[in-house]
C-alpha cells in the first residue's frame, strides 16, 4: 500500500545545487525515506521536518472543535451506542426487527464513516498531499451517501432482509463451487 | 561577521590569530541568514532513523495496528455491500439478498469461502472487544501497565474464543 | 583511625604500583575475556551520499561499566573517536542519551547491558527522527512544540509582596508523575502515530506537558490552554496506542495524561 519517496526529493526544491540533489538522490534513495502512498502527489515538504529558524513559532492552530472533541465525541457515542445493538443481533441469532436493524446499520455506518475519516486525517494529511486530502473525504462522503441509499434498500425491499439479516444468510451459506467439480 | 564585532572576541583574535576556531568560525558564521541556510541545506540530507522494522514487537502498538487494520477491512466490506445495494437502487442491476446468496454459493470457491469467514470472524471479534478496551481507556482508567497488559491478553483470550465459535458457526 | 584518614589511605595505596601491578595480573589470569557485540548506527553528515550503516564493536565486559552508556563511552575513547552521540549526567536525569537500545526507547545511562540476553546489543538513534549525525536525532520540533504550548505559569495577578503563590497539599499532589518528566522524547519517538504526523500532532511528551499545566491550580489560562488543542492534529492523532507509556524510562504516564485532556475537551 505504502511507496517510499526520498525526503531529498522531496525537499529538492530548497537545494538549488542540482548536482548535490542528484547526487544525494542517487546514493540515499533507501535511508531517507517517508512513508508516501505511491499513487498520489506530494507537496514539497520542509527539509527536516521543521520550518524557519531554531527561534521561529510554530504556526498558531485554529479552533476547530467539528473536527476535534465534537469529532471525538461522536465516535464515542457511535461506539458505545454500537455494543447493544450488536450484541442484541448476535444473541438473537440474526433475527431482529426491522427499526432494530435500521438503527444498527446507520449507526454502524457512521462509525465507519467517522473511522475512515481519521484514517484519512492519519495517512492522507493535507500537509504532505495537499487537494487530494479533500478528494478523499469527498470520495468517503459520496460513498456514504450511496451507502444510506443502499440501507434503506435492504431494510424496505420486500426481497431484502436488512444487513442482519443479509449477513446470517450467507454466514450460512456454503461454498458449493468445490464440490460441484468434485 | 556578527561574531567579530564582539570587542572582547576581537581583542582575543588579534592575540591568537592563528587560533583554528577563528578561521573556520569566520567562514562558517559570516551571518545568521547564512547560517540559516547551510542549516536547512544540511537538514535536506539528512536521513529518518529506521521506525517501524526496528522497534521492539510489543503488544501495545500491535494490538493497535490490528485494531485499526480490522476496523477497515470490516468498514470497507460493510460499505462496499451497502454501496453495491445504493448503486442497485438507482440503476436496477438485480442485486438482492437471494442473487448475493446465490453468486457466494456458487461462484466462490471454498478456500475463499474459509478465508473469508475466518477472517471477518476473529477481526470482528477482534475489533469489539478491543472497541470496549478502548472505551474504558477513554474514560481514563485502565492505563498502569499491569492493566495494559491484562487488557490486551485478554482481548487476545476474548477474539480466539469468540472468533471460533463464529467461525464455527458459518459450516 | 579517623575514617578520613582511611579513605586518604586506600587512595594512596590503589595508586601504588604494586596495586596495579596485582590487579592487572588478577584479570589476565583469572578472569577470561567477556567480549559483547555492540551494532550500531551510523551516519556522518560530513559524507551524505554514503547510507547509513550498523557498525560492530566488541566491548570486553570484564573492564567495562554495567550500563550501555558505559560501552558507548569506553568504545568512543578507545576503538572509534568518531562515533557521536549525547549524553551528560550518566544517571538518567538530563535525558540527553536518549536511544532506541534493542528495539525499545530507553536512556543509556538507564539501561542495563543484559549479560543472561543475546550477545549483540543494537542501538540505533530515536525512531523517525532526522538524523544529525549516528546517534544524535535533530529535536528542534519536539522542543518548539514543547515551547508552542506555553510551559510557563499563567494568571492576572501574582502576590503583590513578592511571594510565592500558595498551593494546597492535594492541589501540589496532582502534579506528581508529571513534572518529573525529563523531556528525553523517548515516549514521543515511540509513538507511531508521532512517526507519521509529528509535524503537526504535539506527540506524548508535550502533551502531558500540556495537562500539567492545565491541571496546576495556580495556572488560569486553562481556557486558553484547551483552545489551542482544540484541532484535528494536535490531541487527536493520539488512538491510544500506548507505546509512550510503554517506554517512559522515568516511569511515567504520557497515555494517561493524553486522555485526561481528551475528557477536558469533551466537556469543553
Amino acid at each position: 500500500m505504502f511507496g517510499f519517496k526520498s525526503a531529498a526529493s522531496r525537499s529538492s526544491f530548497l537545494l538549488k545545487n542540482n548536482s548535490t540533489k542528484n547526487l544525494l538522490l542517487k546514493a540515499n534513495s533507501n535511508s531517507l525515506r517517508h512513508f508516501t502512498i505511491p499513487f498520489l502527489p506530494t507537496l514539497p515538504q520542509n527539509p527536516g521536518g521543521v520550518k524557519g529558524s531554531v527561534n521561529d513559532n510554530l504556526p498558531k492552530t485554529k479552533i476547530d472543535k467539528f473536527h476535534a472533541s465534537y469529532h471525538w465525541n461522536f465516535e464515542k457515542v457511535l461506539a458505545v451506542g454500537l455494543i447493544p445493538l450488536v450484541s442484541m443481533s448476535l444473541m438473537n441469532g440474526g433475527s431482529i426487527s426491522t427499526f432494530i436493524d435500521l438503527g444498527l446499520s446507520y449507526t454502524l455506518l457512521m462509525h465507519c464513516y467517522v473511522g475512515f475519516q481519521s484514517c484519512i486525517t492519519d495517512y492522507i494529511p493535507k500537509r504532505v498531499y495537499g487537494t487530494w486530502h479533500n478528494k478523499a473525504m469527498y470520495a468517503l462522503t459520496f460513498g456514504t451517501l450511496l451507502s444510506i441509499i443502499g440501507i434503506y434498500d435492504m431494510n424496505f425491499n420486500q426481497k431484502n432482509s436488512g444487513s442482519v439479516g443479509l449477513t446470517t444468510k450467507l454466514w450460512g451459506a456454503k461454498s458449493e463451487k468445490s464440490e460441484e467439480k468434485a | 561577521m556578527f561574531m567579530l564585532k564582539n570587542p572582547i572576541l576581537s581583542s582575543i583574535k588579534t592575540q591568537r590569530t592563528s587560533s583554528r576556531l577563528f578561521t573556520t568560525n569566520k567562514r562558517l558564521l559570516q551571518s545568521p541568514a547564512k547560517g540559516q541556510e547551510i542549516l536547512v541545506k544540511q537538514r535536506a540530507v539528512r536521513p529518518i532513523s529506521p521506525h517501524l522494522t526496528i522497534y521492539e514487537p510489543q503488544i501495545t502498538w500491535y494490538l493497535s495496528s490490528v485494531h485499526r487494520v480490522s476496523g477497515v477491512i470490516l468498514g470497507a466490506l460493510f460499505f462496499g455491500v451497502s454501496i453495491g445495494y445504493g448503486i442497485n437502487k438507482l440503476y436496477d442491476f438485480g442485486l438482492n439478498d437471494d442473487s448475493l446468496v446465490e453468486f457466494y454459493k456458487n461462484k466462490v470457491p471454498t478456500w475463499l469461502d474459509y478465508t473469508a469467514k475466518g477472517s471477518v470472524a476473529y477481526l470482528f471479534a477482534f475489533h469489539f472487544a478491543n472497541g470496549i478496551r478502548h472505551l474504558v481507556w477513554d474514560m481514563g482508567k485502565g492505563f498502569s501497565l499491569k492493566g495494559i497488559y491484562v487488557g490486551g491478553y485478554s482481548v487476545l483470550g476474548v477474539c480466539a474464543v469468540a472468533g471460533t465459535y463464529l467461525f464455527s458457526k458459518g459450516f | 583511625m579517623s575514617v578520613l584518614s582511611l579513605a586518604s589511605k586506600r587512595i594512596t595505596s590503589f595508586n601504588t604500583p604494586a596495586r596495579v601491578l596485582i590487579s592487572k595480573r588478577f584479570e589476565s589470569v583469572a578472569k577470561p575475556a567477556n567480549f559483547k557485540t555492540f551494532k550500531i548506527y551510523r551516519w556522518n553528515p560530513d559524507t551524505p551520499e554514503v547510507k547509513p550503516k550498523m557498525q560492530e564493536y566488541k566491548v570486553d565486559m570484564n573492564n567495562c561499566g554495567g550500563m550501555v552508556l558505559d560501552a558507548l563511552i569506553k568504545i568512543k575513547d578507545e576503538q572509534d573517536g568518531t562515533l557521536t552521540f549525547r549524553r551528560s549526567c550518566r544517571e538518567g536525569i538530563c535525558g540527553s542519551c536518549a536511544m532506541n537500545i534493542d528495539g525499545r526507547n530507553t536512556l543509556a545511562c538507564l539501561c542495563k547491558i543484559d549479560a543472561e540476553k543475546a550477545n549483540t546489543v543494537k542501538i540505533y538513534p530515536l525512531p523517525h527522527t532526522h538524523v544529525v549525525k549516528d546517534l544524535v536525532p535533530d529535536l528542534t520540533q519536539f522542543y518548539k512544540q514543547y515551547k508552542s504550548i506555553q510551559p510557563y505559569l499563567q494568571r492576572k495577578e501574582y502576590p503583590k509582596d513578592g511571594t510565592e503563590i500558595l498551593q494546597s497539599v492535594e492541589d501540589r499532589k496532582k502534579l506528581d508523575g508529571l513534572y518529573e518528566c525529563i523531556l528525553c522524547a523517548c515516549c514521543s519517538t515511540s509513538c507511531p502515530s508521532y512517526w507519521w504526523n509529528a509535524e503537526e500532532y504535539m506527540g506524548p511528551a508535550v502533551l502531558m506537558q500540556a495537562y500539567r499545566w492545565m491541571i496546576d491550580s495556580r495556572d488560569e489560562a486553562f481556557g486558553k490552554r484547551k483552545e489551542m488543542l482544540q484541532n484535528s492534529m494536535s490531541v487527536y492523532r493520539c488512538h491510544t496506542i500506548l507505546n509512550c507509556t510503554k517506554t517512559c524510562p522515568k516511569g511515567l504516564n504520557p497515555g494517561k495524561a493524553i486522555a485526561e485532556i481528551k475528557k477536558f475537551l469533551a466537556a469543553d
